[in-house]
């Protein structure tokens, strides 16, 4: 592990070198000790495939790169403990989408095939980000790896389900948006409506970081 | 619910209600948020004995009018929109009165703070505004704006009236160089291009919102390097493959995969979020 800073209020540690559940687990031991225990005047953190961010309160902490290498320490402790695997969750999926056809087209597959591939793995959400709880899914089958598409789409509506590179991922509001539409979900995956209106909720968000995700057809 | 206090009669090209931001989401997505030019908002909140970080209507450019419901207090600051009551200080304004932006002279984003602070639904602990990601929406035609009740202010007797100091205000239309922290991926970059980001000046492009604002001029060469998407913090400055800036903002995302040469002072955030498409700005490092 290492860490670099990243302004004059946060740090930046480097906890994997590859994308993969290797990381994954390493990133899990790390939140569950920063949500545990959090370090002195940490305002956030923001875990992504093989770094996290780590924002402090400059009031508690003026100078972050201070503390880094005894974090640094902790961290890689935390990293290497063992967890109990994380919660799964179904969603399921009618297939559906705009580019299913094209895809298994270029791919030389039946769409069958494509619903097959895509519906057996149990997918871990790498991160959350695009927009307000957008789950980075992994690992995809290599054989349905895809290019984003050459021009984006100016709207995808929410509850899409795509494929873009090696990632599969699904739209949580309407928005612009690039991936290869395979399906669409019935389950609202992002809800405002589920939160407190006068405070932080997050019931808003069905897909948490670190949680696995099982696909059932519809 | 508050007292209602203003009724929108045009909204403009963007006005929304702006806080100081939601801390403690982006794990999920959620990018902060909060008044753009956080300096202007916090001003004319401050103006009226308020919370610095209380609710203010952000509006953006030009052409907003609003309708008084009740006499109040109010500030108005950040751009100048050739308002019809003064800027940078406490005004007073009647039941009927209108409240009107007709033509921007410089800058991009203006403030209207209310005594007591605007009232507005708080979602993730914010009343922000981030319509892209369906947190609020955008104001419409219609809508009836409302005041906290808690808080009363009351212009000391004899003082002409609270303005704020000219040094706290700034040229929107030629800005001193924005500072800047050296970023991430600041050793991806060559010597020469690090150079060139900081000895041109860059043009602020009409493809500029909350989300990003774009930089045009000489492209830098963009690193080869593959990144794996990592966390973006609010202020940094991606260089993406055609070579040409482009400034997070507060409503920017939250991950990403551009190497990131530069992050802006928090400070200068709201420097840079005033400069309206064609204004010239450089940047100077901090060392």
């Amino acid at each position: 592990m290492n860490w670099m800073p990243y302004g004059p209020r946060a740090l930046l540690f480097r906890f994997a070198e590859t994308v993969g559940e290797e990381a994954l687990a390493r990133q899990r031991g790390i939140v569950t000790e920063l949500q545990r225990h959090p370090p002195a005047g940490l305002v956030e953190f923001v875990p992504a495939f093989t770094t996290i961010l780590l924002e402090f309160d400059s009031k508690v902490v003026p100078e972050p790169d201070q503390v880094a290498e005894e974090l640094l320490e902790r961290l890689e402790a935390a990293a290497q403990k063992i967890l109990p695997p994380a919660p799964v969750k179904e969603i399921p999926v009618r297939y559906d989408g705009a580019d299913l056809e094209a895809m298994a087209k270029a791919k030389g597959m039946t769409v069958e095939q494509v619903c097959d591939l895509h519906s057996a793995p149990l997918y871990n959400v790498y991160m959350l980000g695009f927009s307000p709880g957008f789950p980075y899914l992994g690992d995809l089958d290599p054989r349905l790896h895809t290019p984003r598409l050459a021009s984006p789409r100016p709207k995808v509506r929410a509850g899409s389900v795509a494929i873009g590179g090696e990632h599969t991922g699904i739209y949580t509001v309407d928005s612009p948006g690039g991936w290869n539409i395979i399906g669409h979900t019935p389950l609202r995956i992002f809800d405002p409506a589920r939160g407190e209106p006068n405070g932080p909720d997050e019931a808003m968000f069905r897909l948490k970081p670190g949680d696995r995700v099982k696909f059932v057809r519809i | 619910m508050g007292e209602e206090v203003f009724e929108i009669l045009e909204p403009g090209p963007g006005a929304t209600l702006q806080d100081g931001g939601r801390v403690g989401w982006r794990r999920f997505g959620v990018p902060p948020g909060g008044a753009m030019d956080a300096h202007a908002a916090q001003w004319a909140n401050r103006l009226l004995d308020n919370k610095p970080d209380a609710p203010a209507v952000e509006i953006l450019l030009q052409g907003a009018k609003l309708k008084a419901l009740r006499d109040t207090w109010i500030a108005v600051t950040g751009a100048d929109a050739g308002a019809n009551v003064p800027a940078w200080r406490v005004a007073r304004i009647r039941e009927g009165d209108r409240v009107e932006f007709p033509k921007n002279h410089s800058g991009v984003w203006i403030y209207l703070a209310v005594e007591g602070g605007f009232d507005g639904e708080r979602l993730l602990g914010s009343a922000s505004v981030y319509a892209r990601g369906q947190l609020g929406s955008r104001f419409v035609r219609g809508d009836v704006l409302r005041r906290a009740t808690s808080a009363r202010f009351e212009l000391p007797r004899g003082v002409a009236g609270r303005v704020v100091d000219w040094q706290e205000r700034r040229n929107y239309e030629s800005p001193s160089p924005l500072r800047v922290w050296r970023g991430p991926q600041w050793d991806l970059f060559g010597a020469a291009d690090r150079e060139q980001f900081f000895e041109q000046e860059w043009t602020v492009s009409p493809q500029s919102d909350r989300v990003g604002y774009r930089l045009t001029g000489k492209p830098l060469i963009p690193s080869g390097a593959q990144m794996i998407s990592e966390p973006v913090l609010v202020g940094s400055i991606q260089i993406p493959t055609d070579g040409r800036p482009m400034v997070i903002m507060r409503d920017g995302p939250t991950v990403g995969g551009y190497p990131k040469l530069c992050l802006l002072d928090d400070a200068d955030v709201s420097w840079l979020a005033q400069c309206r498409p064609g204004v010239k700005v450089r940047f100077q490092l901090i060392e």
